[in-house]
């Protein structure tokens, strides 16, 4: 299968490097923790178009493994370290199947002692994903600033700012003169988030999100986009008149969760997702998905 | 020499004339529903104070296994000394900040955090500071006599002098306070005296331990 080319075979340059930092890090005495996690989702807006004639659907199988090592401190500082691998499986268009591997290094402090001690977290992250239709690839990079306060055994609420950049290869494209780097994006986002536990095993999320930078919208040619654009180039995954178009915009989302603890390391859970994005040149769409996940953790 | 073995002999009999007196209280506890209350610690307060006397308290320990406090309630008798060995192979910190014992144990791995010794009556909230969703309980009784109800809800409290007690049941999620449930037993007359506690108990809320995709609370 394509994908487990794409796993084992593709990104072993980004492995070693990462084994070399955990193995680095394992020396200076850390407690690992595993966690994995699944999810099956429906996105009805897979391309981010405007034009109800170019809208697509289809439905994911994603899963993700985590390891990382985490090094204590008395005084509420720790260090964590690690690596994300992950994959997607599209039940149509497979050409956008991807694996991808990630780094991660971010540093927490937690004020005081306790379950309700407010804490903060800087973060960087480095990975790579490489998709069955291969001009997608990229190198991914974000850093992140979080901060969160336990309220008591009900209530938890988080902020997350982060900065995310996606660069990839110009793709091929017949418009000359035209960039054509339209995988490559940029974006800064802000999310808050509360959790309410209903009962022991049941809890409700409800997060909210703010975006902006690049954003891809693909579909099928048209000047109104072209003129807002700061990057095209064919896009033959979703059809052989399609065309991805890098904009500048803002996007507003909200998701609402419901999990329910299967056993003491393990839970399920409904989500739905709706993201709004405005554009220039009024270049607007909306994407919705419902989910299925489930999270292990050991 | 001749005479420590007669001082021995006799304290054995006396000893054994006073277990042959002793008599057993058992307890069971229900909750509103009808249903078996596990973790419940039952206490029985002797009215007359001579018969309260006990040797050196035992040694306890509250593990911690698979990021949890084991057991989940652990009473002890005022004065007790605890060890809280640590079998999973990561570091915990363990900590208090309840009114009958504030500690706080830093990060340690295996079984070598110094002991602690519990002087005042009462209950303990033990937690970790890294695994914020481990909680247990360390019950500090005023009275030597006393028991944890097990699956079935029942719990023994042996070698009970012959007398009148006040007997009380607490649990973590009880929804009143302890005292309300003070009842007072004759114990003697029959060797194993046996009485039922209804408590009403509210729904349990603990900090989840698994994190979905959207609470970024640990690691």
């Amino acid at each position: 299968m394509p994908i487990l080319h794409n796993l084992a075979m593709r990104p072993i340059r980004a492995w070693l490097p990462a084994l070399v930092f955990c193995a680095a890090i394992h020396t200076a005495r850390g407690d690992w923790i595993l966690s994995t996690s699944a999810a099956l989702n429906h996105d009805n807006n897979l391309g981010n178009a405007q034009n109800a004639a170019s809208v697509v659907a289809d439905s994911r199988a994603q899963a993700n493994g985590s390891v990382l090592q985490q090094i204590l401190w008395d005084d509420g500082l720790s260090l964590s370290a690690g690596g994300d691998l992950s994959g997607e499986l599209y039940d149509h268009f497979s050409a956008l199947n991807n694996a991808s591997i990630e780094g991660s290094l971010s540093l927490k402090k937690k004020w005081g002692l306790g379950a309700f001690a407010p804490w903060i977290r800087a973060g960087i992250a480095v990975g790579r994903v490489e998709y069955d239709d291969r001009y997608r690839d990229a190198t991914l990079y974000s850093a992140s600033l979080e901060a969160g306060q336990r309220l008591d055994e009900r209530w938890d609420l988080w902020a997350k700012y982060a900065f995310d950049s996606r660069r990839a290869a110009p793709a091929e494209s017949d418009l000359y003169g035209v960039p054509s780097d339209v995988f490559s994006q940029r974006g800064q986002s802000f999310k808050v988030g509360v959790q309410y536990s209903s009962s022991e095993r049941m809890r409700l999320t409800l997060g909210s999100l703010v975006r902006h930078g690049d954003v891809i919208s693909t579909t099928q040619p048209s000047a109104g986009i072209f003129a807002y654009s700061k990057a095209v180039a064919p896009d033959p995954t979703f059809g052989p008149d399609a065309y991805a178009y890098r904009l500048v915009g803002t996007t507003f989302g909200a998701r609402l969760g419901l999990e329910y603890s299967l056993t003491t390391h393990s839970l399920i859970g409904l989500g739905f997702q709706r993201l709004d994005t405005h554009a220039r040149g009024g270049i607007n769409y909306g994407d919705s998905m419902p989910e299925l996940t489930w999270n292990y953790q050991f | 020499m001749k005479l420590k073995k007669i001082t021995a002999a006799v304290g054995l009999i006396v000893g054994c004339a006073a277990l042959a007196h002793s008599a057993e209280l058992h307890v069971t506890v229900k909750d509103q529903k009808g249903k078996n209350v596990e973790d419940a610690v039952v206490l029985a307060v002797a009215a007359d104070p001579r018969n309260a006397q006990r040797s050196k308290p035992p040694l306890g320990a509250v593990d911690q296994v698979d990021k949890q406090f084991v057991p989940y309630v652990k009473p002890i008798f005022v004065g007790s000394t605890v060890r809280f060995p640590n079998s999973d192979n990561i570091r915990h910190q363990v900590y208090s900040f309840s009114p009958a014992k504030k500690f706080e144990l830093p990060l340690y791995a295996g079984t070598n955090a110094p002991p602690v010794i519990f002087d005042k009556p009462g209950v303990v909230v033990l937690g970790c500071n890294i695994h914020d969703w481990m909680v247990g309980y360390i019950y500090v009784a005023e009275t030597p006599f006393f028991a944890k109800t097990g699956p079935l809800g029942t719990a023994s409290i042996s070698d009970l002098p012959p007398g009148e007690y006040r007997v009380r049941i607490w649990h973590p999620n009880m929804d009143r306070a302890e005292e309300t449930t003070n009842r007072r037993i004759m114990v003697g007359a029959e060797p194993v005296a046996a009485a039922e506690w209804q408590i009403d108990l509210k729904a349990s809320i603990r900090v989840p331990r698994v994190s979905g995709a959207a609470s970024p609370s640990y690691p």
